[in-house]
């Protein structure tokens, strides 16, 4: 039981109630709650030495952030 | 008594599960529940990760490129059906630091992509290659893309007959289906960065 696992866990449990929950109910908000839990998924990935996984997250989320902030700024805020 | 890890994880996992479920099922807006289908497939990462293994890894791969890809093609229809065809007429602010990085920005996440080479390296040097062209300009050839992804494909292929026929050369062959890889994820991520509409687009 490593430390990175237990702090993982933790940031992982906080970060879905405030992306699921978060309190301005926006559009970007939410978005920037998003990241939240994928840095707990990233502290448990590192606590079982994923090291491929781990950056391949890093790039994708950084793409999936790309796709998503295009339909938010289409959609406009709110 | 300590709880084993698989078991503190996988509460973790189920606990997180039940309440982003619970989220998307209480919400009306379409958008937002997109954004919470992202949160849903980090829950399900979390339960492969958890795994601890090196299939733990290979899962999770094929999990982030299914993932990516059906963000991407829900949001394209969710811009269809909401008639969101038009795209911002210019940038609401300009911003200084949008000129001088992508450059520098860029070569070091390429550079860094081909030392990881494989999947991974792909994806690296694509957010490299996505931010350059969100940030300039971007008036590429989009029948080049195509063809240097046409060919890494072969070359990917050759790979696997060089593990099939000649496996004393092995090394030779992970180093082709590495770049291969690279190269064509890499052609096929940057499109993602001329999203925005363009001259060329």
């Amino acid at each position: 039981m490593t430390p990175e696992l237990i702090l993982g866990c933790i940031i992982l449990i906080i970060g879905v109630i405030a992306a699921g929950f978060p309190r301005p109910r926006t559009y970007l908000s939410r978005l920037i709650c998003l990241e939240i839990p994928g840095l707990g998924l990233l502290l448990i990935m590192l606590a079982y030495d994923e090291m491929l996984a781990l950056v391949t997250f890093i790039g994708v989320t950084a793409i999936s952030t790309f796709v998503l902030v295009r339909v938010i700024e289409r959609r406009g805020p709110e | 008594m300590a709880i084993p890890p698989y078991t503190l994880g996988l509460l973790v996992a189920v606990a997180g599960l039940i309440i982003g479920f619970m989220a998307i099922v209480r919400e009306r807006d379409d958008l937002h529940r997109i954004l919470l289908t992202d949160l849903a497939e980090v829950l399900a990462l979390v339960l492969i990760a958890l795994v601890a293994t090196d299939l733990a890894e290979a899962l999770i791969l094929p999990g982030l490129v299914v993932g990516i890809s059906e963000l991407m093609a829900v949001s394209e229809v969710y811009i269809a059906k909401e008639g969101l065809r038009k795209p911002p007429a210019k940038p609401a602010f300009r911003i200084e630091i949008m000129d001088s990085a992508p450059g520098i920005l860029a070569l070091i996440l390429v550079a860094y992509g081909i030392v990881l080479s494989g999947f991974t390296g792909g994806v690296v040097a694509a957010v490299g290659a996505v931010f350059y062209f969100m940030c300039r300009d971007h008036a590429e050839r989009f029948e080049l893309i195509e063809t240097v992804s046409g060919y890494a494909w072969a070359i990917w292929i050759g790979a696997f007959f060089i593990f099939m026929f000649l496996p004393g050369y092995w090394l030779f062959g992970v180093m082709m289906a590495g770049g291969a890889i690279l190269l064509k994820v890499m052609a096929k991520m940057s499109l993602v960065g001329t999203m925005r509409g363009g001259s060329n687009v």
